[in-house]
């Protein structure tokens, strides 16, 4: 299985992740998933989300969930783009992108991925009131 | 055998530090440095049980024996995404 992981400053570039997309002649199912920040945190307006990472920490724990992902499901691949820092609202802070031969996979293994990345990848989020 | 010990998120202000340091005894484990934390800064331990604890990269039990130079991390619940 490919993997890419990129945790960044920079705001994510959805049309050149598009662009440098790849899949085998047997993938059936590519899907995506954009989380991008809310208006309201806990009924409260904001303007912005400062995410904080353990950066050495995160790379770890993701590359030991792909590792688990691989046994799971026949996915071919999946490239991780998580934002850190500042992101506005409306602004999107994650980006997840599984390539598998059927849409069961795929979307069980993605919805899976960002189950366990907010259980064990260590990103913090602090509201920046509006 | 010296170990450092790196708070993440609202941690740092409970701890009022990013970091600090302890000197402590071979066969140390994770539990006994808890404990002198928790009275050095006693607003941290009110967060004990939510608390995750790493040493390097890895999450540890409190059972885990430390070694010269273990980096060890605490911090609340992680909220990526």
């Amino acid at each position: 299985m490919k993997h890419q992981l990129t945790i960044t400053t920079e705001p994510i570039d959805e049309p050149a992740l598009l662009r440098e997309r790849r899949a085998s002649a047997g993938m059936g199912a590519v899907i995506y998933f954009l989380g991008v920040v809310r208006e309201t945190e806990d009924e409260k307006k904001i303007a912005a989300i400062e995410y904080e990472a353990f950066q050495k920490m995160v790379e770890h724990q993701f590359h030991l969930l792909f590792g688990q992902m691989e046994k799971r499901w026949p996915i071919e691949s999946v490239r991780l783009v998580h934002r850190v820092g500042l992101v506005k609202v409306n602004e999107p802070s994650l980006w997840v992108e599984v390539i598998a031969p059927h849409r069961g996979e795929a979307f069980a293994a993605c919805q899976w991925l960002i189950g366990e990345m907010k259980r064990v990848v260590p990103i913090w989020k602090k509201p920046v009131p509006a | 055998m010296h170990i450092s010990i790196h708070f993440y998120s609202y941690f740092k202000d409970l701890a009022g530090c990013a970091e600090t340091s302890e000197d402590i005894l071979e066969g140390s484990r994770l539990a006994d440095v808890l404990k002198t934390i928790f009275r050095r800064f006693p607003k941290l331990a009110a967060m004990e049980k939510s608390m995750l604890v790493a040493v390097g990269v890895d999450y540890q039990p409190r059972d885990y024996i430390l070694k010269n130079g273990d980096e060890i991390s605490l911090f609340p619940p992680v909220q990526g995404g």
